[in-house]
Parts: structure tokens; C-alpha cells; sequence
């Protein structure tokens, strides 16, 4: 009896994504799909901040490659500060289109207030038919309670939840992970090549947290580890020689 | 046909307003002069008129309070007793500058009759304090007639001739030149022109008389234009108690849809545009609106839509001492045929379709879009963004494809900024891209560029602007920039630099 309630209570705060979800959402990239346990969990919240607001259209290329992974063809919801929209531009139909997303499977709502945009990814989190949901806001705290709201939904209806934000947070978050996105240097000279970012997961609920350069390659829809400038040592996790046998 | 003519209409606007003065007069200029333009019943007693000079006037009475007309004011007020009056019947034409005229046919059983319709109508306007003079009549002439010439309260179904013949000529709403034409040759009275030859009635003084005799007896018919286009499906509740609360709101919404829900089945109608009205007991009338992507029946999602909407409004309901009355209108309704549902992909699109409502109930339709793609090569007109509930699903993307494979379309931002900023940049050669730039206060030093792409402006438009040198750049940190110089070197004044913008940013 006792040991029956016990697991009902570990069913009720088991924290969302952390639980194990049947399928997720492989980076196609082993080294970072092993930090993130097999990939990265569909149905949570997922925080991506730009290390500065000049980088926050490379952030916005990171999670709208996480967008084009998350779905043969996405239906995205780009949900937008007022102030975002005007300051870092509106997302661009041809642009998208190269990148490998369909603008007409693509939904954009600008809110004026922050109470609003949580509100809306709330509303379109829930709905069964909505891939990605994409929460853009400036700099700014966010309130714990609404970050776990987000996550909930999330869960429930498998549908990854992405919040762009312009300047690293410092609050604690409740997310599955945290990212802090950048430009990345082209590896061509004298001409800018592939999209390119240097991620950092700053923060995995998962477990272990690591730094990557990708590349986003359009013609394959999916990212392509690129050699890093600097010497980057591997992530705990991934040493073979001290695994026992 | 009812035709409600508030006699005092300014007057009474001031006196709802302000501590009662009387005797009171409205006063306007007229050509040069400043004259009376309204006089409420003290001071008309007194002998003062509209149309007297207002130096005239302070002469006779110097202890006349006078307040300057505002015609937009009693246009407004005229407006909001129009909306008001929807209770009586869905059609309701203002007839300025203070009258009304109301189509009643097929209204007033609901009343029990059109004698206690007026009676209602006229102690209602009685409460609030307005002098009222109502007629009803078979054609609208005679009704306006009566209202204005006749009793204040008359009812002359079917004996508008009787009505008609005893009334001065003015009451056939001619103009005074005419009107002063017919009293010259004796003809004062209706009564008078009525068994009149009509061959030399117009020779003499034009159709118009005539025609409007016509129209006041019922030979002729006169159109009525509403001031709010009919609902082509509406249902309405009173209630015997005032509602107030929100929860009250939508259930009588719910309730409403229900009923509504059959007649649109019955044509194979779905509602895209609702509009409910609230009828406050003070007179004031709430409209609330609410538009859907696709055409609904549904009353539950009818009801969520209004749960946003009143959400969105918040405190702005204010519904004071309560609603006694609700209407719910579809205004724009579409054919949406009988369908099957259950098959996974109409669903989706359905369940979207609820979302994308939602949305647009409680943040407004404007603030929830879609990129669609336009026949435009400028990059700031190629795409322009919609409300979602407007459009559907392929607007022109497919196109865009095609014309992208056709001409390898060189790479575009994924941001665009909504209109191009002005940068300071250096470019090393004249036709090449620029060294270093300085955007929103910040140097960018430019390590790799890629360009340019002779972008045209619209030459067969004044407005077209010059042709654009499109770069895509990149900086020391991997910053991507879409920049480009406005116009060609060769057309530069000797002597000036080129100006250079930035117009969007790659990841």
C-alpha cells in the first residue's frame, strides 16, 4: 500500500523533461547526442540566449534548425515581442525557404506584453497539430512559475517548445537545457560561408553540459560539427579509454 | 414605419450633462452672424426662437444661459440612441440631423402591439430625458410627418390620406423655396395638392413635390438605409433581471449560438464574423466582435472565442447596473457545407484554425499573421505579412520556389529589418563592398564579403528609389550581414559618397 503511493507520488513530481520520452530528438550529431542522452527531448522547454543581441539572428538560425529537425515539414509558431520584431527584424519568407522551412507552414504573432507571449506559447503548445513553438523575447527576468507552465504543456502535447531569448539569462531556469548561442567564424576566406554557430549547453537537466561549432548545412536539413579554432577538450562523458570494458 | 423625432435633442444633451440651466439656448454662427440654434422649452416659451440673432435674444432676455452647438456631439448621440433603439427592430436609419426612422413590420407583436411599442419607447426616452415625438405609419413620409407636425405620440396605420391632408405643406419634407412657391398660389395645406392635376404641378414647381406626396401616400416606394448593415442570422434574449457577471455573459452567448446554430445548418452557413451586443439598462450599448479563419457553427467554440475576447477587454465591459438584453449577430456568414469529421488531416487543419482564433480573439487579428509570398522583386515587397484568419495555406510560396530554382536566387537573411538603416561604411574600391561599417553605434570590420546582386529599384514608379548593391558580409566575430549601397557610383554627383543600409542579418 505504502509502496503504491510512493510510486504514485514519484509519478506526479517526476519534474517534465526529465522523463524519458520514447522518441528524442537526435542532433544527428553523436558527440552531442550522448551529452543530451540520445538527443534533445521533444515535448519540453528548451532555452536558447544569444551571447549578445548582435548574435541573436545566430541564435534564431540555432533553434530554427532545432525547428527543421523536430518534423519531416514543421508547423512552426513564432511567437514575438513587439520590441524583438522592430529591433532584430522580422523573419524573412525567402530566407526561411533556403533554410528549410516552409514560410506557409509558419504562424507569426507579435504580443506586446511579456504576460501575452507566455499566454500564447501556452495556447499553442497545446495544440496537437503544432510542431515547434518558438517564444522570442528581449532582455528581461521570466517568472519560474510560467517557465514550468511552458514545460508542462510541452509535455503534454510532444511539441518542442524553443525560448529565444536577446542576452544570456542569469535567473535559474527550470528548462530541460540552456544554450548560449553565437556567431561562429566561416572557415572559408574572403567569403561568408554556411550558417555557423558556436553552441554552448550551458545547462542539461540530463546531465553532462559541453561546447560545440556547427554548421548548418541546407542541402542536408540538419547540422555538421565543424573543426573547432581552439582546442576544445571532450566532454566528460565521452572517453573511452576510461569506460570499463 | 416609425419615425422618432427628438425635438430637443441639443438642448436635452446639455441638460443630461450639466446642472440644469433654463431657460437654455444652443447657439451656432450663420454667415456672419451669431445666432440661436436650439431653445429648449423655457426659453421658447419666452418667445425666443431658432434662427433669432443671438444679440436679439440677450436683448429680449439677457438672463438666457447659451451654450455653442456641437453638431458632432448630437451626431454622436443621435448615433448611440440609434444603436439603442436595435432592440426594437434591426433596422434603424438615423435621419439627421435628430430623428430616427425605424422599420417595424414584423416587430411589434413582440412588444404585444404597436401601441405598447411606443408607449414603451416613449417612457424610456421619457427616463432619459428626452423630448420625444413618435408616429407610426404605413409609409415613411407619412410617419415623419405625423411625428413632426402631428401629435407627440400618433399612430395612423391606414389613414395616412386623413393624416396627410390636414398638416402644412412642410411636413412632405420640401425645400422652403418650393414650399414657399406653393403657399404664393394658396396651396397651404396637403389637402390642398392632393386631388390637384399633376401635369402643371410639375411643370410649375418640379417632380419633387410630387414624388415625395407619392412616397408619403404609399404610391411610391422609399427605401430605408440602415445604419448598421442587417445580420443575415441573429438571435436575442431579454432578460427579466439584469446580467452583470462575465460567467452570465457567456452563457447567454452559448445559449444564443445554440439557436443560431440551426438556422446556419439549415442553409449550410458557418458564421465568420460574430458580434455580440449588449444592451445595458442605462441605454448604453457594448459591442463585442470576434472573427474565425474558417466558417463556425460550433456554439462551445463560438463561446471560447467571446472567453478571449472579454479576457482581452478586461475591466472594459463595465456593465454599470447590468445588461437586460443580449444579441448575437453573425455579420459575415460563408457557406460552409456539411462535413465529415474524424479524418485525421481536416482535424488538423481544424484544430489549427481553433488556435489561430484564439489567438486573434485575445491579442486582435492583426497581431497574428502569415508570410505571403507577393510577384515583387524588392525584398521589402516580396512578402508582406497578413492576419492568419484572412488567408490560406499556400499563398504564392509554391511560385516563389520555382522562380528561386529558375534564377538561383543568391542567399537571403533570415531576419529582415522592416525598413533599411542607414549605415556609415567604407568600401575600398568604388564598386566594391564596404571595409568597415558602423551600424546602431557599433564598428564592424568586414573579414569576408560575397556581392553583389544588382537588386532594381522599381524604375516604372516615381517612388521606385534607385538600384541597390546588395553584399553579404560577414565581420571579425562571424556576424552575417545582408547590406547594400542605394544607387550606381557612375550616377553619383561629383563629389558625394554613396549611402549605404542594412537590411537584414543571416544566422
Amino acid at each position: 500500500m505504502i509502496e503504491q503511493l510512493r510510486q504514485r507520488l514519484l509519478a506526479l513530481q517526476r519534474a517534465p523533461g526529465i522523463e524519458d520520452t520514447p522518441k528524442p530528438l537526435s542532433m544527428g550529431i553523436p558527440a552531442i547526442d550522448t551529452v543530451l542522452g540520445g538527443g534533445l527531448m521533444c515535448g519540453a522547454l528548451h532555452e536558447i540566449a544569444a551571447t549578445s543581441e548582435s548574435h541573436f539572428t545566430a541564435a534564431t538560425g540555432f533553434a530554427l534548425g532545432l525547428t527543421v529537425l523536430s518534423a519531416p515539414s514543421p508547423r512552426l509558431f513564432w511567437i514575438a515581442e513587439d520590441m524583438a520584431l522592430a529591433e532584430s527584424g522580422v523573419p524573412h519568407g525567402a530566407g526561411l525557404d533556403a533554410f528549410g522551412l516552409a514560410p506557409e507552414r509558419l504562424v507569426i504573432t507579435s504580443v506586446a506584453h511579456r504576460r501575452d507571449l507566455l499566454w500564447a506559447m501556452e495556447e499553442a503548445l497545446r495544440c496537437r497539430t503544432v510542431n515547434t513553438v518558438i517564444g522570442e523575447m528581449r532582455a528581461g527576468g521570466l517568472d519560474g512559475v510560467a517557465v514550468r507552465r511552458l514545460s508542462l504543456a510541452a509535455a503534454e502535447s510532444d511539441t518542442l517548445a524553443l525560448l529565444l531569448r536577446a542576452v544570456p539569462p542569469t535567473d535559474a531556469s527550470t528548462a530541460a537545457t540552456r544554450w548560449i548561442v553565437g556567431a561562429a567564424p566561416s572557415a572559408i576566406m574572403y567569403r561568408p560561408g554556411m550558417p555557423r554557430v558556436a553552441a554552448q549547453l550551458v545547462r542539461n537537466r540530463r546531465g553532462q553540459v559541453g561546447s560545440w561549432i556547427l554548421e548548418w548545412s541546407d542541402s542536408d536539413g540538419r547540422f555538421i560539427l565543424a573543426t573547432h579554432a581552439q582546442p576544445v577538450a571532450a566532454p566528460a562523458l565521452d572517453r573511452p579509454h576510461r569506460q570499463v570494458a | 414605419m416609425l419615425s422618432l423625432w427628438l425635438r430637443r435633442l441639443s438642448t436635452d444633451r446639455i441638460a443630461r450633462s450639466r446642472e440644469r440651466f433654463s431657460p437654455l439656448a444652443v447657439t451656432g454662427r450663420r454667415g456672419n452672424a451669431e445666432v440661436l440654434t436650439a431653445v429648449d422649452d423655457a426659453a421658447e416659451k419666452l418667445g425666443l426662437l431658432s434662427g433669432l440673432a443671438l444679440t436679439q435674444a440677450r436683448a429680449m432676455h439677457p438672463n438666457i444661459a447659451t451654450v455653442a452647438e456641437d453638431a458632432e456631439a448630437d451626431a454622436a448621440l443621435l448615433e448611440s440612441i440609434a444603436d439603442w433603439c436595435l432592440r426594437y427592430t434591426p433596422l434603424v436609419a438615423c435621419d439627421a440631423p435628430d430623428g430616427l426612422l425605424l422599420d417595424i413590420s414584423g416587430c411589434t407583436h413582440l412588444y404585444g402591439g404597436e401601441h405598447e411599442l411606443i408607449a414603451d419607447l416613449a417612457a424610456r426616452l421619457e427616463n432619459a430625458g428626452f423630448a420625444y415625438s413618435i408616429a407610426i405609419a404605413g409609409t415613411i413620409g407619412a410617419a415623419w410627418a405625423a411625428a413632426h407636425y402631428g401629435e407627440p405620440t400618433s399612430y395612423a396605420c391606414g389613414e395616412e390620406r386623413a393624416l396627410l391632408a390636414s398638416l402644412s405643406l412642410c411636413a412632405l419634407r420640401l425645400p422652403p423655396a418650393t414650399v414657399a412657391g406653393l403657399a404664393r398660389v394658396g396651396l397651404k395645406r396637403i389637402g390642398d395638392i392632393i386631388g390637384l392635376p399633376r401635369a402643371p404641378l410639375t411643370a410649375r414647381f418640379g417632380p419633387e413635390v410630387l414624388r415625395q406626396l407619392d412616397r408619403a401616400l404609399g404610391h411610391e416606394h422609399e427605401p430605408l438605409t440602415p445604419r448598421i448593415p442587417v445580420a443575415p442570422y441573429a438571435a436575442e434574449q431579454r432578460f427579466a433581471e439584469p446580467i452583470a457577471r462575465e460567467e452570465d455573459v457567456l452563457a447567454i452567448t452559448e445559449r444564443l449560438a445554440r439557436r443560431l446554430k440551426f438556422a446556419l445548418e439549415r442553409r449550410s452557413d458557418g458564421a465568420r464574423r460574430i458580434e455580440l451586443a449588449l444592451f445595458r439598462t442605462d441605454g448604453v450599448v457594448r459591442r463585442i466582435a470576434a472573427g474565425t479563419s474558417r466558417p463556425l457553427r460550433d456554439p462551445d467554440e463560438i463561446r471560447s472565442l467571446f472567453v478571449e475576447r472579454l479576457t482581452a477587454l478586461a475591466g472594459a465591459l463595465d456593465p454599470g447596473f447590468g445588461f437586460d438584453m443580449a444579441r448575437l449577430s453573425v455579420i459575415v456568414a460563408e457557406p460552409c457545407p456539411p462535413e465529415q469529421i474524424g479524418i485525421g488531416g481536416r482535424e488538423d487543419k481544424a484544430e489549427l484554425c481553433r488556435l489561430v482564433d484564439r489567438l486573434s480573439a485575445r491579442l486582435g487579428p492583426r497581431r497574428v499573421r502569415r508570410l505571403i509570398a507577393q510577384d515583387s522583386h524588392i525584398p521589402e515587397v516580396a512578402e508582406t505579412v497578413l492576419p492568419a484568419q484572412a488567408v490560406d495555406d499556400d499563398a504564392g510560396w509554391p511560385a516563389f520556389r520555382r522562380y528561386r530554382n529558375e534564377v538561383e536566387l543568391s542567399p537571403r537573411p533570415l531576419r529582415l529589418l522592416a525598413r533599411p538603416e542607414p549605415i556609415e561604411a567604407v568600401a575600398e574600391v568604388p564598386d566594391g563592398p564596404p571595409l568597415r561599417f558602423r551600424w546602431r553605434r557599433a564598428l564592424h570590420e568586414v573579414i569576408a564579403a560575397e556581392g553583389p546582386e544588382r537588386i532594381e529599384g522599381a524604375w516604372w514608379s516615381e517612388h521606385g528609389g534607385p538600384a541597390r548593391d546588395y553584399f553579404r558580409v560577414e565581420d571579425k566575430n562571424g556576424l552575417r550581414f545582408w547590406l547594400f549601397r542605394a544607387g550606381l557610383y557612375r550616377d553619383l554627383a561629383q563629389g558625394t559618397t554613396p549611402t549605404w543600409f542594412l537590411h537584414g542579418t543571416f544566422a
